[in-house]
């Protein structure tokens, strides 16, 4: 008892410092700056005015730009859906709108992968010059008296500081970039990407684009996370999870074989990463292999000892199906 | 409620049994497969802790320190032992930095928040902070 009342005092100056901190912050924020041509990397098309004509435009209904917003995002991925069936998915008529995350899950529910932008402008606008409309969330009021809105940026105009949106009932809206930010910046500056799998977004980073894709793997899209795995195993060789994703999706289909194999191949490429080796060793186990389980086994916990404990997982049978892999572990041989 | 006072033994057991039974349960859960995510939590944390360290490299952000009189080693030390949780609210407080804003005044800031509050308590300079060590 007295642990937890003596680590909340240090936890509350914590508190107080952090609050401080924020408070003097807050105080600095400043107009927002359109993004250097230079900085939006998209190399051959850097126009003034830029305008995805192929995204199609829904008006939305009393209260309802969470569905059309969507219809929006998915249409332009080549879906064929219609606001007024999204409206049974996401459209809460006692709250009058739409949940954030319920837009989310419906678009992964569809098979597309949701990237979550960082939030700066700069990606917002690479994005779109990429080709990729943009769903964000605004708050047209005030902080203390919201009025949340969904809206889908498909263009800008750096010349007149515009950013061109469709948004409730008007299409080809175009609002000045303070107008936009300040109700942006309200809403946390949420912004995400929808797309098929097998496309990286334009702004797409290793790790958050492979968090999506877990995002995917574990709502149950099979399909679509591996997939996106592949997708960025072919972008960065250099990220572990996507072969180790691909791995468990075969592993949770019930294909040890095929897990083994991936397995194989993230442990050859990544020897260091002993989760590889603990994967490894069950679907190893799981075709019979003792000798080279327990090899993987004692690798994982010679990288890892306060993670994996070394107990060899069970062999259901002893007789090998299939061929079994001779393993070279570098922890252990050191 | 009176009658569960009466019957607080029989509860406060049963929640003890709960929580063993809890305990061994994840234990024994946590020798499985290893999820995508958990690979992916991990890496996050060793990213950003990298990149905090690298800070530390910055001129400024060591002079700064070594007026507060935190030694770099300390402060080193401390990095290594923040959670996932701590490392990625601090790479928030940077990425809602507005643009021009002095980095090096946040980095020290941070560093100010978790890691000497905490050395504050290896020194006791202040009596309302109490820490077992």
């Amino acid at each position: 008892m007295t642990i937890t009342t003596i680590s909340s005092k240090s936890q509350l100056l914590r508190i107080v410092v952090s609050m401080v901190l924020a408070t003097i912050l807050a105080g600095c924020a400043s107009r927002p700056q359109w993004p250097e041509q230079d900085s939006l990397d998209t190399a051959a098309n850097i126009e003034q005015r830029l305008v995805l004509d192929d995204v199609p435009f829904y008006a939305q209904e009393r209260y309802q730009c969470g569905p059309a917003s969507l219809a929006m995002m998915l249409n332009s991925q080549g879906l064929d859906t219609h606001p007024e069936v999204l409206k049974e998915l996401v459209y809460l008529p006692e709250r009058h709108g739409s949940l954030k995350v319920e837009l989310v899950a419906a678009a992964r529910a569809h098979g597309l992968l949701v990237y979550p932008l960082d939030g700066s402008l700069d990606s917002l606008l690479t994005e779109v010059a990429g080709g990729n409309p943009v769903l964000v969330m605004q708050n047209l009021r005030f902080g203390w008296w919201p009025q949340w809105h969904f809206a889908v940026v498909m263009g800008f105009d750096a010349e007149n500081r515009n950013i061109i949106l469709h948004t409730d009932t008007r299409d080809y809206h175009e609002e000045t970039v303070e107008v936009f930010t300040a109700t942006w910046d309200r809403a946390e500056n949420w912004a995400a990407v929808m797309l098929p799998p097998d496309r990286l977004p334009a702004t797409a980073e290793p790790l958050r684009y492979l968090m999506s894709a877990n995002d995917l793997e574990t709502t149950g899209r099979t399909l679509a996370a591996m997939t996106a795995y592949q997708t960025a195993e072919q972008a960065w060789p250099e990220q572990p999870a996507a072969i180790m994703g691909q791995g468990n999706i075969a592993w949770e289909q019930g294909q040890p074989g095929v897990a083994t194999r991936h397995y194989l191949r993230l442990t050859r490429k990544f020897p260091g990463v002993a989760a590889g080796w603990n994967n490894l060793a069950h679907s190893l186990a799981a075709q019979g292999c003792a000798t080279a389980a327990e090899t993987a086994t004692h690798c994982a916990a010679a990288i890892n000892p306060e993670r994996f404990d070394g107990t060899a997982p069970e062999i259901p049978s002893t007789d090998a199906k299939d061929t079994c892999p001779a393993l070279q572990c570098p922890a252990l041989s050191d | 409620m009176q009658t569960i006072r009466k019957h607080l033994r029989y509860v406060s057991f049963f929640m003890a049994l709960v929580m063993a039974f809890g305990s061994v349960w994840a234990s024994s859960a946590a020798a499985g497969m290893v999820g995508t995510g958990e690979l992916l939590t991990e890496q996050r944390a060793d990213l950003d802790r990298q990149s905090l360290m690298n800070m530390l490299e910055r001129d400024e952000v060591k002079e700064r320190l070594a007026q507060m009189g935190v030694s770099q080693d300390q402060v080193e030390k401390r990095i290594q032992s923040l959670t996932p949780a701590e490392l990625s609210s601090f790479e928030q407080q940077l990425a809602e930095a507005p643009v021009g804003e002095d980095v090096v005044g946040i980095i020290v800031l941070f560093l100010l928040v978790f890691v000497v509050t905490d050395m504050l308590c290896a020194t006791n300079i202040y009596p309302f902070i109490n820490c077992i060590r």
